[in-house]
């Protein structure tokens, strides 16, 4: 922490001990038990699955991994740094710098994938891709610009949010489907592990919104509330576009947007908006839907993997009491 | 749902498990109708129709596809009759994972894997004619069990028996690891010819020298444990059975060994790519005096086998830690160093957290138990084998210079519930027991010589069980009351009673008993000590009930007696009976609760390479009957540990115990679980598994296996 220059402030150390909000120790837990890297999951054994795919669903599923790792690699070295000077707590900031390394594991995980299963010139094809997509572009510049604005510290949040909860799924959709289809399941494992992050990011950082447009007066809450409908309106245009580009040729176009609806409530849900679409609307999938909980009662032998569900453990010594025997 | 709309698709009909409907029931139905629509949409239009019995089984030996000795045992005549008395069953899989689950990995194929040849009941009647050698009665007696659900072979056997290509019908092999390259070298190609057939492998490190240990006499030259580890671990990712799943393998290592530490730390999160061991199954073995010294608080000594072999002449595996604990410390030729035992018991925890790893086996509780003479120094991939084995030696050219025996198990499941519905206990384990029997002598592990002789002397089988949650909660028990620990105790005691006689009545058939047999506790009558006082009787007035009105005895006092007297005279056949394995696969398709555990969760989600993600309801289970179906992590561990306690004794070998937890559990939780396993007599312990439960506000809505 430095000395500022207006007020000779004094660095303070964090105290755990004395929190301002519970919610920051809650999460910190979580997220720290939560922890995980991409070697953990056994990816090789999706080789084969991989070969099984035709080329255009391998170029599809390597182009949709780099939009997502796009989108980690913002939210990892802009969105999370970004809403660290609007921390109300020291705790916040501590838990902004786990989520910001976290999303930093989560780009890293699609180069192991990539790494596992591509070739090389076949990912910096998908690289190339990324880059000059034009949704892809433009949904990542409507958020960035939040980002470095000086409008509103809290449409960072929003824009933050929208990332977390709703930007992702359109990505998210194309390895969950292969699972339910018994195709890369391993890979499916590692997603949901960074489903399992996301969902808990958005609803920090939503909560962290809430808390603060209790500070403000209605007219300023208004405002956000307008600014936040009117940006996902925006970005639901571009994603609708991203996802008939990528999916019209699966077929599966009209089921993604039912998630990108469901997706897009969570996120105002996060927000604490009410829903915008219909529950009609957002009639995903029941494979989809069912695929998404990460919970440890999945089941699975030796032969496949090691499942999402594993958790860093709380050490605490046993007492004489406990061998009394 | 639109009554005009396109059926849906069976994975999304099976999916439809998982979400509750707008009423917030389960949609049990949806699932019945993913089942029908399989059939519908994918088996029925991607099977091969022959018009007769005589041209499909013509086309499929002239083709290659059923091994012609098999059906050349039997008359035509037979044949027609077994067929139509297995169709006339009119077999139907009551879930869509029962279903899916047999025809994408068991069911006979075209070899382009394009069409399907077999329903299930041709792949039942192929392995009841495999197993009867020619003998018609028991042909059809297996038939009959295997159809009605009774029993259920286990998958080796279940998948491969009356193919012309096949795998081996062997679940299971367990082989020692001597503290010689020879023996390493030897022993990693055992581990690829076992897995290329099928089999899951666990091998024993605790003889091998520890890192730093002189090679030759000169210091420090030792690698330890963790590069075999790795070897091994790269052996079974290569060896697959036809691709059709990849091999699996565990590793033993004694607590006292000096690797225990990296050994455990392989599995970390944050191990280092070198040392980090991803899908070899790790078990540590640990003995009495562990404890001990952990109840005292002191450090204890870990020993390095290279002295131990050269101090003592033999193994460290062959010697009981326990036993010479304190020669061993105070003997200054064995190197030796020191960690406090609270602190392991402590790090297993850690590791058991982030990993499932490692299994346990309580290695001083499993040889007071068992019957035969040896020592028992490991588990295998399941834990639930427990058998004991002997060095082998070799000479400079890897041949054997001495033949020891490492074990092998084939492994088969009665289903509870049907077994008490059949009202005819007895026989449906005696004929079990005999096709277990068939199993091993059919087999002959060729490729190592030392698990071939191990099959050949002993016969050693492993009758399991399961269904035991899904029996209870349909006769509203609950799982882990008294009545359902009362009932466990007396259903285990039962069987044990059959089994011993249906493998005394092999032994007289066949004049042969088990290598050994004269210097087992059976032999001398100890065996039946517990038995002949008639201590085992029903507690409850609702387990007598249970047993009466199925109609099955439960075994007095006078027939122990007459049991022992008679095994004392004509021996037993096999040399190992009962070890109760996990059953995967197998209750699937046999619409059964997994093993004697409670259920993990009223609608399971199921994993696998082959099947991707597929939802399966717990057996008997209605939107009425539902208080009854507790998961695992609501019942605790205390509960289940019970429960396999009572069982635990009537069983010679093992049975796998996983313990669940919530995410609110720590270590601690976990030691004290494994403190009263061990003070209750289990033998070992399997997985530990976590549940962490989404954070309320970010969970799926109307997801069935996301709330409680």
């Amino acid at each position: 922490m430095m000395l500022s220059n207006n007020a000779r402030s004094i660095p303070l150390a964090i105290n755990w001990n004395r929190l301002d909000d519970d919610k920051d120790l809650e999460i910190w837990n979580r997220l720290t038990s939560n922890f995980w890297l991409p070697e953990k999951v056994p990816l090789s054994n999706d080789i084969p699955s991989w070969t099984k795919l035709t080329e255009q669903e391998r170029q599809l599923t390597i182009r949709v991994f780099t939009g997502l790792t796009l989108l980690d690699t913002i939210q990892n070295s802009v969105g999370a740094p970004a809403l660290m000077p609007d921390a109300l707590t020291p705790h916040e900031e501590a838990v902004l710098s786990n989520i910001a390394f976290m999303e930093a594991v989560h780009a890293r995980s699609y180069s192991s994938v990539f790494s596992t299963l591509c070739q090389s010139a076949e990912v910096d094809e998908a690289f190339r891709w990324s880059a000059e997509n034009e949704h892809l572009q433009a949904k990542s510049r409507l958020i960035l610009d939040e980002y470095n604005s000086t409008a509103h510290p809290l449409r960072r949040k929003i824009a933050s949010v929208f990332l977390e909860s709703f930007l992702f799924y359109s990505g998210f959709y194309l390895p969950m489907h292969w699972s339910s289809r018994a195709r890369l399941t391993n890979t499916a494992d590692l997603i949901r592990l960074i489903i399992r992050d996301e969902a808990v990011h958005g609803y920090y950082i939503g909560y962290k919104y809430q808390r603060g447009l209790e500070r403000l007066d209605d007219g300023e809450r208004e405002e956000l509330k307008d600014f936040a409908f009117a940006l996902l309106f925006d970005l639901y245009e571009i994603e609708t576009r991203y996802t008939e580009s990528l999916y019209d040729s699966l077929g599966l176009s009209e089921d993604v947007k039912h998630f990108l609806h469901y997706n897009a409530n969570k996120a105002l849900q996060n927000l604490g908006y009410e829903a915008l679409f219909p529950d009609e609307a957002c009639a995903v999938s029941p494979a989809i839907m069912a695929s998404l909980s990460p919970n440890a009662d999945e089941n699975h032998d030796f032969f496949s993997g090691s499942g999402s569900s594993y958790v860093i453990g709380k050490a605490v010594a046993t007492e004489d009491e406990d061998w009394a025997f | 749902m639109k009554s005009d709309a396109p059926p849906l698709d069976y994975h999304a009909l099976n999916a439809m498990l998982n979400l509750y409907d707008d009423e917030g029931r389960i949609q049990f139905d949806a699932d019945r109708q993913a089942a029908r629509q399989y059939f519908l949409q994918h088996v029925n239009r991607n099977t091969v129709f022959f018009h007769s019995l005589e041209e499909k089984l013509h086309y499929l030996v002239e083709e290659g596809y059923y091994e012609a000795a098999v059906l050349e045992a039997y008359s035509a005549g037979f044949l027609q009759q077994i067929w139509q008395a297995a169709f006339a069953h009119k077999f139907r899989f009551p879930t869509f994972l029962g279903a899916f689950k047999y025809y994408t990995s068991y069911t006979l194929t075209t070899r382009d894997g394009a069409r399907y040849l077999e329903r299930f009941e041709d792949r039942v009647v192929m392995v009841s004619l495999s197993l009867a050698r020619g003998d018609e009665g028991f042909a059809m007696r297996l038939m009959e069990e295997i159809l009605s659900g009774r029993f259920q072979p286990a998958t080796p056997t279940f998948l491969n028996a009356g193919k012309a290509q096949r795998g081996e019908l062997i679940s299971c092999f367990l082989l020692r690891l001597e503290d010689t390259m020879e023996s390493i070298g030897r022993g990693i190609n055992s581990a690829l010819q076992l897995s290329r057939r099928g089999g899951g492998v666990a091998l024993l490190l605790t003889n091998i020298r520890e890192q730093g240990a002189p090679i030759k006499g000169i210091e420090n030259q030792s690698s330890g444990v963790i590069p075999v580890m790795k070897l091994l671990e790269d052996s079974f990712s290569y060896a697959n059975q036809l691709g059709a799943r990849q091999g699996a393998g565990a590793v033993y290592l004694n607590a006292h060994h000096p690797d225990i530490l990296r050994f455990l730390d392989s599995k970390r999160e944050n191990a280092d790519e070198k040392i980090r061991i991803k899908t070899l199954s790790l078990g540590v073995v640990i003995p009495d005096i562990t404890f001990e010294l952990a109840r005292r608080n002191e450090d204890m000594y870990l020993f390095s086998p290279h002295d131990v072999q050269i101090v003592y002449g033999k193994p460290l595996a062959d010697l009981s830690v326990t036993e010479h604990y304190h020669d061993m410390v105070n003997d200054p030729r064995i190197r030796k160093r020191k960690i406090n035992a609270r602190q392991l018991f402590q790090s297993i925890a850690e590791i058991q957290f982030e990993s499932g790893y490692p299994y346990i086996l309580f290695e001083d509780t499993a040889n007071r138990a068992n019957p035969v003479q040896g020592r028992i120094s490991m588990s295998n991939l399941c834990s639930e084998i427990l058998q004991v084995n002997e060095a082998s030696t070799f000479n400079d050219d890897l041949s054997y210079q001495h033949l020891g025996s490492d074990i092998s198990c084939n492994l088969g499941s009665l289903n509870i519930a049907r077994v008490m519905d059949g009202g005819r206990l007895g026989e449906s384990v005696a004929t079990a027991i005999l096709a277990l029997s068939a199993v091993s002598e059919m087999s002959a592990i060729d490729s190592v010589p030392s698990v071939r002789r191990g099959n050949d002397e002993s016969h050693a089988i492993g009758l399991g069980q399961m269904n035991l949650h899904g029996y209870l909660a349909r006769e509203h028990i609950h799982y882990g009351s008294k009545e359902g620990i009362d009932f466990t105790n007396i259903y285990f005691c039962t069987v044990l009673y059959h089994c011993l006689r249906a493998s005394h009545a092999l032994a007289r058939e066949k004049g042969e008993s088990f290598a050994g047999f004269e210097q087992s506790r059976y032999a001398d009558g100890s065996f039946f000590n517990d038995y002949v006082t008639g201590e085992f009787v029903p507690a409850t007035a609702r387990v007598r009930e249970l047993f009466e009105t199925a109609g099955i005895e439960i075994p007095g006092v006078e027939q122990w007696q007459a049991l022992r007297e008679s095994i004392m005279q004509g021996g037993l056949y096999n040399r190992n009976l009962q070890a109760v394995p996990p059953t995967g696969s197998i209750s699937y398709i046999n619409n059964s609760t997994s093993s004697i555990h409670p259920i993990t969760s009223r609608i399971e989600i199921r994993k696998e390479g082959k099947l991707g993600r597929v939802y399966y309801p717990a057996p008997y289970m209605n939107n009425e009957n539902m208080a009854y179906y507790r998961d695992a992590y609501d019942i605790g561990p205390e509960a289940i540990i019970d429960t396999y306690a009572a069982a635990t004794r009537h069983v010679d070998q093992g049975l796998s115990l996983t313990l669940f937890f919530k995410d609110t559990a720590t270590t601690r939780d976990i030691n004290r679980a494994q403190i009263h396993a061990w003070k209750q007599g289990i033998k070992t312990l399997y997985y530990v598994r976590l549940r962490q439960l989404a954070l309320e506000g970010t969970e799926v809505q109307g997801c069935v296996s996301c709330s409680l």
